[in-house]
């Protein structure tokens, strides 16, 4: 595929990327004969506020992924997101605001 | 086991039989033969319309639907009512494959309800409380777009009397050249738009969608994804780009598309299910085909054109791979789940692939055809196609950004005391979606085979 004077040749991008993972793993491999880690039982410890927790029961919320995009966004999260509430009436007058809009979107785009 | 799922045998066999098509096209041409029921030719007569277009779309509801069908045997095992599930399921299929094939605007309409109120039924299938709801809400959204549908119809054949597709179209250019423009042609334009734009869930019509394919059976919710979105999409690009032309409502697609596509990415990054955060992504996605057709170039054409390709592809894998883990677990909440690429390697590994190529990254097939895209809109050397461009790769970065979440809550990570036992999917559930991922890896290393595809459907919309 190309692109203006650059290219993108797709079986060759595939074998260099193929390239670098078996590097990388062999990369890996050496070192870790050569890097030991050796950490000690504390530093397994699962920090949760002083609280003891089970390695199985230590569970990521997926609420805390991206919070920082969130806050980018925030007027999309605290304007938009509540109206995807699952009230029928709610969903119409989303379609009827659709409709008008597409209403006046034809209208400019075909005058 | 086996005789509940009979019937996947009516599907499976017409699909594949449908392969012999060619050859049986080869020889009706060599004989000159010719069927024509009641001796109305067209316009009068209704008629099949065979086109570089229809066809890309069939060949995507066939694939689709014989490898659904082949999912449902184990999917639907612990369901009861099969014989109901494959009726509809057919159904589904049969309306799609007219909507595609028929060059009659009033038989797409009945195909096209056809192929929604079997949807709706489907959708509410298992008949438990969240189901029938998204059903019932499914049907009276869709249901409206639909009356849409049906009033755009009415007021074409009030304009010019015929309901033939290509005489409609001849007919309606030449009212187009006139001055000035009959007000009717607008309203006639948007009520199609509207009405195809509910069933492709395009932003602000697009609520219903997470409901539904929510409560859908899994493999439903993969079938909706795949087919039913790509027969919106074709009938709303087949009756907008042929009967008023790409040009004049390019810049509208290109708005759209981007609504679309920031509006789902940013719902499916804050979604805990498993089955809504791929609900938003194909609402995101669509809003890549939407800006690809919208660019109303050759190259942007093709590329919308093989993402819908792509989308279909990579959108059923994922939705097979969350029906797998419920399968397994019994749950698509991402926050019950965690570690579970220890006891289902093969599902980890499909939906990974599933997850990589939807975001775009290389050399996987989504990566093939947003190429396309961006390269489309940057050659297209406008204020406007830069900057869509530009928010297209940003978007692509966000779609990884939340399949980065969703594999690691789900496969990654430390796993529950609970999810010890769990097993592998069963072969016949992973037998699909290798296909699917196979296909994923091959459009991605030769697209040249998917741009082959899409480039009879780009000539066929008449846009050069």
């Amino acid at each position: 595929m190309e692109f203006g004077p650059g290219i993108w040749g797709p079986i060759a991008a595939t074998v260099l990327m193929l390239l670098g993972a078996i590097i990388g793993y062999l990369v890996l491999i050496i070192s870790r004969r050569y890097i030991v880690p050796k950490p000690s039982s504390e530093k397994l410890k699962t920090y949760a506020c002083g609280e003891e927790l089970k390695p199985e029961e230590a569970h990521f919320d997926s609420e805390h992924f991206y919070s920082a995009v969130r806050r980018v966004f925030k007027p999309f999260y605290k304007y938009v997101q509540p109206k995807h509430s699952g009230i029928l009436s709610t969903y119409l007058l989303w379609v009827v605001i659709g409709f008008f809009i597409v209403l006046i979107a034809v209208t400019l785009s075909l005058r | 086991m086996i005789f509940p799922h009979a019937p996947i045998l009516a599907i499976v066999i017409p699909l594949f039989a449908a392969f012999l098509i060619p050859i049986i096209s080869i020889i009706a041409k060599r004989f000159g033969a010719e069927r024509m029921r009641g001796g109305w030719s067209p316009p009068w007569g209704i008629n099949l319309s065979i086109n570089g277009l229809n066809l890309l779309i069939a060949l995507i509801i066939a694939s689709i639907g014989s490898l659904v069908a082949i999912y449902s045997v184990v999917s639907m095992e612990r369901d009861n009512g099969l014989d109901k599930y494959y009726t509809l399921l057919l159904l589904v299929i049969v309306g799609c494959m007219g909507v595609a094939l028929t060059g009659d605007i009033f038989n797409l309409y009945v195909f096209f309800e056809i192929m929604s109120i079997s949807a709706y039924a489907l959708v509410a299938f298992r008949r438990n409380w969240g189901s029938i709801e998204a059903g019932i809400k499914y049907l009276i959204i869709g249901s409206l777009g639909t009356a849409f549908i049906l009033l755009g119809i009415a007021l074409a054949y009030g304009l010019v009397g015929s309901l033939n597709i290509a005489d409609l179209t001849g007919k309606i250019t030449e009212i187009g050249a006139t001055q000035p423009l009959p007000v009717i042609i607008p309203l006639m334009l948007t009520l199609f738009i509207a009405g195809f734009g509910i069933k492709i869930a395009m932003v602000p019509m697009h609520a219903w969608l997470p409901d539904a394919y929510q409560a859908a059976p899994s493999a439903i919710s993969a079938l909706l994804a795949g087919a039913t979105t790509a027969i919106g999409l074709y009938a709303m690009l087949r009756i907008s780009y042929m009967l008023f032309g790409a040009v004049a409502i390019g810049t509208m697609f290109i708005i759209l598309g981007l609504i679309t596509m920031v509006a789902g990415g940013l719902m499916a990054l804050v979604q805990q299910d498993l089955k809504r955060l791929l609900a938003y992504s194909g609402i995101s996605q669509m809003g890549y085909v939407l800006l690809g057709v919208g660019f109303a170039t050759a190259a942007g054409i093709q590329g919308g054109l093989f993402h819908l390709l792509n989308n279909a592809i990579y959108k059923v894998l994922l939705f097979m791979c969350a029906g797998a883990i419920i399968y397994r677990v019994g749950t698509s909440n991402m926050d019950k789940l965690g570690g579970l690429g220890k006891n289902m390697p093969i599902t980890a590994t499909l939906f990974i692939i599933g997850g990589l190529a939807i975001s775009g990254v290389p050399p996987f097939n989504g990566f093939a055809s947003k190429w396309m895209i961006y390269v489309a809109g940057i050659e297209a050397g406008q204020a406007i196609t830069y900057a869509s461009t530009a928010i297209a790769v940003i978007m692509s970065a966000l779609t990884l950004a939340y399949f980065l979440k969703a594999i690691n809550l789900i496969f990654l990570g430390q796993r529950p005391m609970h999810l010890r036992e769990v097993k592998e999917a069963p072969p016949l559930m992973l037998f699909p979606m290798l296909i699917l991922a196979v296909l994923c890896v091959v459009l991605g290393i030769l697209p040249g085979l998917g741009i082959d595809l899409v480039q009879p459907a780009q000539s066929a919309l008449g846009v050069i």
